[in-house]
């Protein structure tokens, strides 16, 4: 494809930048409404407990208390699945009966909603929760997997008999992995373990919802699937879907997190039982404890290569920890094994998984989904492997990397891959010839390593990949394009606006977005599984496609030719063979307007898109690192992401996304560890002050490669960039702290002590 | 007991009758509107409450309203000069440095406290100058950028 660009590619601004950078910017937390009232939860301070009674008329009488209300309270509401997946999809048939209450009788969890009051401001809302009596009786809990899996352990949830909540299999088994071992010449295996992540958006989970004169759910959220939300919460309340009006204000960081509700059942019913509006927003422990959080898994791998770095078999048994309650957890099992055993060409996979219920707070997505965990092990195997064949890494990612054309891990067709260019110019970048395999001396040790990863442009074909964009010509020739995405930060308006101007023939900030209230957009499946761009994006480029033919079609007859004949170009209908004759897009939108002569017509586009195809993103990511062997510490020197793509419709945008998946993915490697307390399954790691997500400090000297060529599907040839930011960047952090050391730390996060404990197990 | 206090907010004097347990940035945000404050962390570990009072960065989720009696207090709000944006506030935008956006305002103002201290920063003084303030989004490096092509063109200007 070597079409000219002349919108997309470019590093324009951002359109909400502005607000964002004078303070203008609304969020929920920032709405305010006239007798709004504050609304506040009173959460579990145990991980599993029968609440035996609940005292609330203390806190009732308090001057300023609208309503306390209790799990008897909330009977009339159905239990529901907060991760919002009971729909059919391919995966294993995840439907399980949802058992989570907006209050509940029996706390599963540390921080489980027991109670929610509502009162005129913050402090009476606070002090309302302390005069709240509840007698607990504490029940057994478990908190760790394996042992919620043996016989006789405490029971989490009823519908999940001996707490297996799920066992899934890999959906795209391949061969026969007991044939592909045996024709192996090396096999390498291993037991890795990966951590509860935090997601750490910096604006807490948050809602406002009132009931209007017509009786139906108003909801400010900041869920990334807006229409699914909707739909969720009419099952909740026993409504039609037409009776909720979701809006999604500009929002504070999601990383998945907000792809379940969070903050919107509690809040609609204190509106309900109020008749008021509320406000209710989480504090930072409540979104350590009560939101989803990465699903954490300690899975078994095995590999098997030929002697010349062929892979041969690649198995997989994953336990994975749930928490409390199903949540969006279980897919990330099934995501792992498509992600990972599906990365490298291999005829023989096989991967099963059992994820388990534990008395811990709940386990969900978070950018990447299962990759992160997946790349974890497979590429630190692979590490391992080249070293047993004497190769090197590079070499033996190049032999085994899928070509387009062969299928990808989604069991797709590959649509486009430059993996291999990011393999060669990452390694590059970091110095890899130089650096890699030298001889390590001295106190401080450096060393280089690699990871490389295959992700998605969206869900298809594992689950619902609906898009929908419409989009009107004004009468000055600027267009209003209606979609739905959800304004995470991750500039999807910009993205967007960049795709229907350069079809159109006009310019990005000609653009202006109509979004974020389900009466008016259509159903939108929302922003995860990096598909914004290219699945909004396909659909906004045909609706703007079908528009521009509308121009097209009204210019010929203004100018007096047919409509191939003519072009767009900044604004302005040409005549190709004719630059001279020319006509404003505006004057013919305007015509098309005010008309007077029978032909009335408001210029305009719609597309419902749905995924047949999912084009892969690829890249390879490398980290130099110097560790100081006395201490045990591992800093980050420097870190190189170099990504395909497809067209980057944003550069600047595309580096944004790369730079912050380093900074969680460091955190990942080396820093964010979820505690739980062993004895008391309280968690003890809740805010900012004792879980480390790095600061500005902890990030090294970065670099992102990007490759910038065209896949052939994605809307001017892009493909996803949000969620692969992070994906290899622990394992390639791994691999080159062996490269310094000569250790190799498979359990996450890789602390000092950890270090240390390996270098004295390899000196012994 | 309610109490009457005088702050002046972004150069305006104001007054208000406020609880001696009241926060700063509920002052800011609940009292007076200006929710250009963020409150992210509440325990002051993560910066985006930042304001500055007397030109100083100050965390007001941790500073008692009361404290800040008579004092000149900087929010974010109060950076630019009508539709005339602060340089850090168009270099933030131009180069790509907020995503969310939910930090911005704590480390626009962090960054405007170093710039009037230190027109001329070095890259790592610049990280020095933010280390209080956590970004989820951006990995920093935009902000880096953004502060110090700020500090360039205000030089320009004041060379000017
Ligand atoms: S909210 Fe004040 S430092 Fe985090
Ligand atoms: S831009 Fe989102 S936290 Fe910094």
């Amino acid at each position: 494809m070597s079409q000219k660009l002349s919108v997309v590619g470019k590093r324009i601004i951002q359109p909400d930048a502005a607000a964002k950078a004078t303070g203008a910017a609304m969020y929920a937390s920032d709405l305010k409404m006239p007798g709004m009232l504050i609304g506040k939860v009173l959460r579990s301070p145990y991980p599993h407990a029968k609440i035996k009674r609940i005292g609330k008329s203390k806190a009732e009488k308090l001057p300023g208390v609208e309503a306390v209300i209790t799990p008897e309270d909330v009977t009339q509401w159905k239990p529901f699945d907060r991760g919002l997946k009971d729909l059919p999809m391919i995966a294993g048939g995840y439907l399980v009966p949802p058992d989570e209450h907006i209050l509940n009788e029996r706390a599963r969890h540390f921080g489980d909603a027991i109670a929610a009051v509502a009162a005129i401001n913050e402090h009476i809302a606070e002090e309302a929760l302390e005069l709240i009596e509840v007698e607990y009786e504490e029940l057994p809990f478990v908190i760790d997997p394996e042992e919620a899996m043996k016989p006789g352990a405490p029971q989490v949830s009823d519908v999940a008999e001996g707490n297996i909540g799920k066992h899934l299999s890999y959906p795209f088994p391949e061969g026969d992995v007991e044939k592909g071992f045996k024709e192996a010449d090396c096999i390498v295996e291993g037991t890795f373990s990966t951590t509860k992540q935090e997601h750490c958006t910096a604006e807490t989970a948050a809602a406002v919802a009132h009931l209007d004169v017509n009786g139906r759910i108003n909801i400010w959220s900041q869920c990334q699937v807006a229409h699914m939300a909707r739909r969720e919460i009419a099952h909740i309340f026993n409504m039609p879907v037409s009776k909720v009006k979701l809006m999604t204000p500009l929002v504070g960081g999601g990383f998945g997190q907000r792809g379940s509700v969070c903050a919107e059942p509690i809040c609609i019913a204190l509106a309900l039982k109020t008749g008021k509006p509320v406000k209710l927003e989480y504090t930072r422990e409540e979104n350590f404890t009560a939101l989803e959080s990465r699903t954490g898994f300690k899975y078994n791998l095995k590999i098997g290569f030929k002697q010349d770095g062929t892979l041969t078999a690649m198995q997989v048994y994953m336990l994975g920890r749930l928490g409390g309650y199903m949540g969006c957890g279980p897919m990330a099992s099934v995501i792992g094994m498509v992600f990972g055993l599906g990365h490298y060409r291999c005829p023989n996979r096989a991967g099963e998984a059992d994820m388990v219920m534990t008395n811990t707070p709940v386990s969900g997505a978070f950018r990447g989904f299962g990759n992160p965990a997946m790349m974890w092990g497979i590429e630190q195997l692979v590490d391992e492997a080249a070293e047993k064949l004497g190769m090197n890494p590079l070499k033996i990612r190049l032999k085994n990397i899928k070509k387009a054309g062969e299928i990808a891990n989604m069991g797709l067709r590959l649509e486009s891959t430059y993996l291999d260019e990011c393999i060669k110019r990452g390694a590059e970048a970091i110095g890899w010839k130089e650096k890699w395999g030298k001889k390590k001396e001295g106190k401080m040790r450096r060393g280089v390593g690699i990871a490389t990863m295959t992700h998605c442009s969206g869900a298809a074909p594992l689950y619902l990949d609906h898009s929908n964009a419409f989009i009107k010509l004004n009468e000055d020739g600027s267009a209003d394009l209606t979609v739905h995405p959800a304004p995470l930060g991750q500039h999807i308006w910009g993205a967007l606006s960049q795709i229907a101007a350069e079809e159109l023939g006009i310019l990005a900030e000609d653009i202006h977005i109509v979004t974020g209230d389900t009466d008016i957009t259509l159903f939108e499946y929302g922003s995860d599984a990096s598909r914004s761009t290219y699945a909004i994006g396909s659909a906004t480029l045909i609706a703007a496609h079908q528009a521009k033919e509308q121009i097209l079609e009204r210019a010929a007859k203004m100018l007096g030719v047919s409509p191939d004949e003519l072009e767009i170009k900044e604004r302005q209908v040409y005549v190709k063979a004719n630059p001279k004759k020319s006509i404003p897009v505006a004057d013919v939108c305007y015509d098309a307007i005010y008309n007077f002569k029978g032909e009335c017509l408001n210029i305009s586009g719609k597309c419902s898109w749905e995924g047949r195809w999912n084009s892969s993103p690829t890249g390879a990511f490398f980290a130099e690192v110097e560790i100081n062997t006395e201490t045990g510490r591992v800093k980050v020197i420097k870190f190189v992401t170099a990504i395909d793509c497809g067209k980057a419709i944003n550069p600047m945008t595309v580096e944004g996304q790369l730079e912050g998946g380093m900074q969680q993915g460091i955190g990942y490697g080396l820093t964010e560890d979820y505690i739980i307390n062993k004895d008391t399954g309280v968690v003890e790691s809740d805010n900012y002050d004792t879980y480390k997500m790095p600061g500005i400090l902890d990030m090294p000297e970065t670099e992102v490669v990007i490759i910038d060529k065209p896949d052939p599907k994605g809307p001017f040839g892009a493909k996803g960039v949000g969620e692969p930011g992070m994906v290899g960047v622990a394992p390639a952090i791994a691999n080159a702290i062996y490269d310094a050391i000569g250790v190799r730390i498979k359990d996450l996060p890789i602390t000092p002590e950890k270090v240390l404990k390996a270098l004295g197990e390899k000196s012994q | 007991m309610k109490q009457i206090a005088n702050f002046i907010v972004n150069g305006k004097a104001c007054e208000l009758a406020i609880e001696p347990h009241m926060l700063l940035v509920e002052v800011l945000r609940d009292e007076l509107g200006l929710t250009g404050t963020k409150q992210s962390c509440g325990i002051g570990h993560c910066g985006a409450c930042t304001v500055l009072i007397d030109g100083i960065p100050t965390l007001s989720c941790l500073t008692p309203a009361l404290t800040a009696r008579g004092k000149n207090i900087t929010t974010i709000e109060g950076l630019a000069e009508g539709t005339r944006l602060h340089p850090i506030q168009k270099a933030f935008i131009d180069y790509g440095a907020i995503q969310c956006g939910y930090c911005t305002p704590g480390m626009i103002l962090s960054a405007k406290a170093l710039l009037d201290r230190n027109p001329n920063p070095s890259r790592e003084q610049v990280k020095q100058a933010l280390s209080g303030n956590l970004c989820r989004c951006t990995g920093y490096v935009k902000i880096v950028d953004a502060v110090l092509a700020a500090a360039e063109s205000m030089g320009k200007e004041a060379s000017e």
